[in-house]
């Protein structure tokens, strides 16, 4: 979805029908005159339709907001302009030759053509170009599906290629680094990518070398791509030459459905999408949001998708490391209620929460623990802190830190450090603990070991790493995947991820885990989903109250009738697999 | 009864015919129907079957034409679609790089492909499993229509040996890679030999500054 900052505010309501009419003090004027724009505004007539545009914007973002797309390949928003892929070439009326549009800004009564068969064979004449050394391997090319060079193809040219000398054969599969792969055969030498690793990041590890036909993208002689955000060229790369080592072959594009979510991988909470295809998460990429995240996000991140893939529990589980056995749903979740109903209210009992959960997540554990259990104190569990840098990268690794702190205010429930459960385990104080999140800020063998004399353990968690082995009671928690839920970032900026499929095996989101709990500790608490909580608990947390479910997203609408779960294959009609992202507000869902 | 004006339809049998006074007699009618009997069991007997591999065209003294199924087998008319085969490269790996087209087309969505890369190999894709479900197949022949490489043709003129259970009739690999060998001019394995690019592959080379 394009931002439109340009539209000036007078006429923003009809932005997209023309320039705002003078008022009707007078008859009309035997000529009409162009309106005259706000200050800072320009007319301009793109393909015959007037549109005032803040001056300086380029053409090609001045005809993006009349839904006029000019193609173009080393164009980037948030890069310099390099105008040498001459894909965007349009007849303006104010020069002889066809400009580049990335390059030319509006001014003052411009007139622009963009679909005259002069430019339509410009077009042409640049695709196939490009195609001239491509060596056309899109049966094996991962960029198959997402690729500017079919699309334009297809658009424009769509003709077969003409008979010419033999293409030149350069590096089919160099490895720049750990992260990513380069064919120089597919590049069409855009430079989205060295301007990107010179520009954001600061680290010009990548260069263009030769000249003229043989010229190519490599890395620096004895040097790597190293870089945390190289991971971005791949996204940015309009054809399949630059490719992350993590999905090569994974799955094809054109499979895989996207989910709008947010980066759990710090607390910065880039807003990312989420590939998916079959119930299995694919990979990461970035989403646009200029106030968190720009359009990048770092390697770490975009790796965090496996936690949401490997190590999952699946299944209840009653008894220790060993003696553990798979049991029914109903009949751990009662045999945590017994367990746990003797310590209730009692200072043995200690509930520890992992920042990991979303706030929907934390709202049903701290009621749970507030008013069924009794705590007066919640246990701040979490990732251990990691590496930070000036771009993203923070080094508070987990994404809900400020929720967890507004909750537990909210509730009126102190917040202690995760040493002080080890202190308190080590003296001999607890008896019960409850946990909602098993990540732990040290060693889990360690506190594994530390936690063990522990008569009575029930955990929540999504992993079988970390404390989830130790516990009596295990029940499957889903990650933020598969539920619909927010996060609050580092910043105190509560943004909201939407459910990519349902949760595996027999998993459930925390907040219906705490729920099922209450329930067998003889509450009648009843939630139907996320937004149920949300609804419920929301006005505990005054900087909460104003703000609705609708209002926060995500910018998708789930559409009816099409279930998130499709059994073999992803059997989704067509415009049902891509779906739009709008900033809509929609109508509330009806709570069940 | 019997109107002669009426015509006789086609699926009346002719049963007003008078009765001869020989088959009146019924003896010499079960000798008749006797002696064909025997005379087609001695035919049987006496001669062999014709031994031609043309099962749809035997003909000879013995009348028994059955086709001994499944040790004979009547072929398939021409234009007909038989199984899958993978078509293997010289070199006996599968010409199939694992684009899943065949997949997406496959309205049956019998086709099950995971994908793997080759360490050295001018083509670095090609199927860890690549997985036909011959239950679901409809032998539309679309995959062989969707394939960008001649990966996959229907030429093999059998069709699926039914089993006793399911498991056994997904096709792998193992089963699927028979038959001859293809190669087409346009491969890229008769450009290069591995990722990297053969010397000779720049014209103009720069040449080294020494001394």
């Amino acid at each position: 979805m394009p931002d439109q900052p340009n539209v000036p505010p007078s006429s923003a309501a009809s932005a997209p029908s023309g320039p705002v009419a003078p008022k009707p003090e007078s008859p009309a004027p035997a000529a009409p005159q162009p309106p005259k724009a706000p200050a800072g505004f320009v007319n301009v007539e793109i393909d015959g339709r007037p549109l005032q545009v803040k001056a300086g914007t380029n053409l090609i973002e001045a005809a993006n907001q009349l839904d006029i797309r000019i193609p173009f390949y080393c164009y980037h928003k948030k890069l310099t302009i390099a105008a040498n892929c001459r894909m965007c070439l349009v007849k303006v009326s104010n020069a002889p030759k066809l400009v580049p549009g990335c390059q030319t800004p509006v001014t003052e009564g411009l007139k622009v053509t963009t679909n005259s068969p002069e430019v339509m064979d410009s077009h042409r004449a640049v695709e196939e170009l490009l195609l001239y050394n491509h060596p056309v391997d899109c049966a094996i090319c991962d960029q198959a599906g997402e690729c500017k060079l079919q699309d334009y193809y297809m658009q424009y040219d769509h003709r077969p290629q003409r008979p010419a000398q033999p293409k030149l054969l350069r590096h089919k599969r160099k490895e720049l680094g750990p992260t990513i792969v380069l064919d120089q055969e597919r590049c069409v030498l855009c430079t989205r990518c060295v301007r990107f690793m010179k520009e954001i990041p600061g680290e010009p590890q990548l260069g263009v070398f030769g000249r003229g036909n043989h010229e190519y993208i490599d890395i620096f002689p004895g040097q790597e791509l190293t870089s945390r955000y190289a991971g971005n060229t791949v996204d940015i790369c309009p054809v399949g030459a630059l490719l992350s080592r993590d999905f090569r072959f994974k799955a094809r594009a054109f499979y895989l459905s996207q989910a709008v979510s947010v980066c759990a991988g710090c607390s910065r909470g880039c807003n990312t999408f989420l590939d998916h295809y079959d119930q299995v998460s694919y990979r990461y990429r970035p989403r646009e949001n200029d106030a968190v995240n720009s359009a990048w996000m770092c390697d770490d991140g975009r790796l965090t998708y496996h936690r949401l893939v490997e190590k999952r529990a699946l299944a209840p589980m009653l008894g220790r490391v060993g003696a553990g056995k798979p049991a029914a749903f109903a009949e751990a979740v009662a045999t945590a209620a017994k367990r746990l109903e003797p310590f209730r209210g009692k200072a043995e009992l200690a509930v520890l929460v992992s920042p990991q959960l979303s706030v929907e997540d934390l709202l049903a554990v701290a009621q749970l623990a507030k008013e069924a259990l009794g705590a007066s104190a919640l246990y701040e569990g979490g990732l251990a802190d990691g590496v930070e840098d000036a771009l993203l990268l923070r080094a508070d690794k987990n994404p809900n830190r400020q929720g967890l702190r507004l909750v537990a205010k909210a509730f009126g429930l102190e917040l202690r450090p995760f040493q002080e459960l080890v202190d308190a385990a080590e003296a001999g104080k607890l008896k019960a603990l409850y946990v909602a999140g098993a990540e732990v800020p040290i060693d889990e063998h360690m506190a594994a070991a530390v936690l063990e004399p522990i008569e009575v353990i029930v955990t929540q968690a999504v992993h079988l790493d970390g404390l989830a082995g130790g516990s009596d009671v295990l029940l499957p928690a889903s990650p933020h995947a598969e539920d619909d839920g927010s996060f609050v970032n580092f910043e105190g900026r509560l943004q909201r991820f939407e459910r990519a499929y349902a949760p595996w095996g027999e998993s459930r989101p925390h907040w219906a885990l705490a729920t099922e709990l209450a329930r067998a500790l003889g509450f009648t608490w009843r939630r139907a989903s996320a937004r149920a909580v949300w609804d419920e608990l929301r006005d505990r947390i005054p900087e909460f109250a104003q703000v609705d479910w609708s209002d926060l997203g995500p910018n998708a609408i789930r559409r009816p009738g099409i279930g998130l779960a499709p059994a073999a294959a992803d059997a989704r009609p067509p415009g049902y697999r891509e779906r739009p992202v709008q900033l809509k507000a929609r109508p509330p869902e009806p709570i069940q | 009864m019997s109107n002669p004006k009426r015509p006789v339809p086609a699926y009346e049998a002719p049963g007003s015919r008078p009765e001869t006074a020989r088959e009146r007699a019924y003896f010499p009618e079960l000798a008749r129907g006797l002696a064909i009997s025997a005379g087609h069991f001695l035919r049987n007997l006496l001669w062999s079957r014709d031994p031609s591999p043309d099962v749809l065209h035997r003909r000879g003294p013995n009348a028994v034409s059955t086709v001994q199924y499944p040790e004979e087998v009547a072929p398939y008319p021409p234009g007909y679609r038989g199984m899958h085969r993978l078509v293997p490269r010289e070199d006996g790996r599968p010409r199939c790089v694992a684009c899943y087209m065949c997949a997406t087309i496959c309205p049956a969505q019998c086709i099950y492909i995971e994908a793997g890369e080759y360490p050295e190999d001018p083509i670095e894709k090609y199927p860890v499993r690549f997985e036909i479900d011959e239950l679901r197949c409809i032998v539309c022949g679309f995959c062989v229509e969707a394939c960008p490489k001649d990966a996959i043709r229907m030429d093999t003129g059998t069709h699926c040996k039914p089993s006793y259970d399911r498991p056994s009739i997904v096709y792998g690999i193992d089963r699927l890679l028979k038959g001859p060998a293809v190669s087409h001019a346009s491969d890229v394995w008769f450009k290069r030999e591995g990722s990297d690019p053969p010397p000779e592959a720049d014209p103009h080379p720069i040449p080294e500054r020494g001394r």
